[in-house]
């Protein structure tokens, strides 16, 4: 396990030596400044929909900075070559997928914090006040999410020959997910026979990403914290299913002829 | 050489400019650039974006508690934003309503339903404000959607008590829709109850009953509680000014057509022994 931690500590120095974070952070905070800068009616107290806008770039950035980061490690690796010094021995495969996934996903927590930090200071700036324990919940079950997309893009670049279509693929399922994977069950109990079984089996399946991007709501809509024995029950199911998706990456990389 | 034809260039472009830009600041003026810009963009599908940000305002109403696509909502029918705009509940009105989610489906359902919000709350103590950027932003992608002119000036004038915005919204609501009696009526009572100015609501109300009576003659079939809106406002100046004459006929008009004449059959015959009162 101590061979992990020097892997992921190069991944997170590559975060923050390339362009990726700054450029979405520069632009998380102009678009939501040009949108705080426009005068509704003469009210300076209208706060919602700028945490609203600020929150949608935040989770946009999040996601774009998670997969695109996480879907280069191991063909970068493999390209260059250097996959081949670094799996010489003390370091296993499993060691390497461990690395990786730590690196990127304790990347993505870092740039959560500057993310959520400008959050704050937005948001205080037009409430006068800030809800420490919801913002806190948000932010940690925000970090849970990207650590099951961390692993799914990392087993989609086992899988996947190219580091585009992997990224693409990946936005595409987490998008989905967001956006129906909670219905699924509603849309399984409407259709009849073997096709409502199948699809109600994909609703049980499927990370639900979704339980985590709703949060944004209670944020935006000042609803308090919810539930700490909810909170933890999110934290152990995202937890479990990346570790989930790391094993399953680990079955099919332990096989991989590494060779381009 | 090459230095003096860039200082060549440089003058004839700022020369050129100072003769260009006062014929493009017409050119603008008269075009209306923003609004051509947003039809060459968007063309008719602007009204559907601003039938989106109508439903988010609504949305932002009930602080997120809103059907999705997959939801059993109501297909048709006003948006809740609008029935609350007329019939305004007892502020911090809270009530456990999941009609359109039902009841948990499975285990993972009731567990998604704490990341949520699953109560029916309406917003209140001036916290109707939040809705208001959506309502501007509908109105500048669909000028002819009345309803939104109309609900962002009833919460401007009422609960957060802008009377003033809410009459520059409205006219800029009648330049885009001049035969709007909504409109009108609604800038009635921003001049009755808020500014206190019988006269120019009484004149105003007027205007929207013309409009009213014109667009029921040409067959337009507008809304028969708005001119029973319209009557019953017009009846609330005459009895400020304390206008019996005018009271009397208001009264006779809206017992025509307003479903309620038990109640204003007595208000009737009061007017009317106070006219012989007065003779």
């Amino acid at each position: 396990m101590n061979n992990c931690f020097p892997i992921a500590g190069v991944v997170i120095k590559e975060l923050y030596r390339r362009k990726d974070f700054y450029v979405l952070f520069i632009l998380t905070v102009l678009i939501t400044l040009l949108f705080g800068s426009v005068n509704f009616f003469n009210d300076d107290r209208i706060a919602r929909y700028l945490k609203d806008v600020c929150l949608l770039l935040i989770w946009i950035a999040s996601l774009v900075i998670a997969v695109t980061t996480t879907a280069r490690q191991i063909p970068a690796e493999r390209e260059s070559r250097t996959i081949f010094p670094l799996l010489a021995k003390p370091v296993g495969r499993g060691e390497l997928i461990a690395g990786k996934f730590l690196g990127c996903w304790a990347a993505t927590g870092l740039a959560l914090i500057v993310f959520y930090f400008f959050f704050g200071m937005i948001s205080a700036s037009r409430e006068h006040s800030l809800h420490w324990t919801l913002y806190f919940q948000a932010i940690w079950l925000h970090w849970i999410c990207l650590g099951i997309v961390v692993a799914m893009v990392l087993l989609g670049s086992i899988v996947f020959a190219a580091p585009s279509s992997n990224a693409t693929i990946c936005l595409i399922i987490i998008i989905g997910i967001m956006f129906a994977g909670g219905h699924l069950n509603g849309i399984a109990i409407g259709m009849r026979g073997i096709r409502g079984e199948i699809v109600y089996a994909i609703y049980y399946i499927i990370p639900h990403l979704e339980w985590y991007d709703d949060m944004r709501d209670l944020v935006v809509h000042d609803w308090g914290s919810i539930d700490w024995l909810i909170w933890a029950g999110a934290t152990i199911y995202g937890l479990l299913y990346a570790a989930f998706l790391l094993c399953v990456t680990w079955l099919v990389f332990r096989r991989k002829a590494l060779a381009l | 050489m090459i230095r003096y034809f860039a200082a060549f260039l440089l003058t004839a472009c700022f020369t050129l400019a100072t003769v260009l830009e006062p014929a493009f600041q017409r050119l603008r003026a008269k075009t209306d650039t923003s609004s051509t810009m947003l039809v060459a963009l968007l063309g008719d599908s602007r009204q559907m974006f601003a039938a989106h940000f109508f439903a988010e305002a609504d949305a932002y109403f009930h602080s997120g508690f809103y059907p999705t696509i997959f939801d059993n909502a109501k297909p048709e029918g006003p948006s809740h934003l609008k029935e609350e705009a007329h019939e305004h509940e007892e502020p911090g009105h809270e009530d456990h309503d999941d009609s359109f989610m039902g009841p948990p489906k499975d285990l993972f359902d009731r567990f998604g339903r704490n990341f949520y919000p699953t109560v029916h709350t309406h917003l209140s103590h001036g916290n109707e404000r939040e809705i208001l950027p959506w309502l501007k932003i509908s109105a500048e992608l669909d000028p002819k959607r009345i309803e939104t002119y109309v609900t962002a000036a009833y919460w401007l004038r009422t609960s957060l008590n802008k009377p003033n915005e809410a009459e520059e919204f409205l006219r800029e609501g009648l330049r885009a829709n001049p035969d709007s009696y909504e409109i009108l009526l609604e800038l009635g009572r921003v001049y009755f109850y808020n500014k206190k100015d019988t006269r120019v609501a009484r004149n105003i109300w007027e205007l929207a009953l013309a409009k009213w009576v014109a667009q029921d003659a040409a067959g337009d079939k507008p809304d028969r509680h708005d001119h029973e809106e319209i009557l019953g406002e017009i009846l609330r100046a005459d009895r400020a000014d304390n206008d019996l004459k005018a009271q009397l006929a208001d009264l006779e008009e809206l017992i025509k057509i307003s479903p309620s004449k038990g109640t204003l059959e007595p208000q009737l015959e009061d007017v009317k022994a106070k006219l012989a009162a007065q003779k």
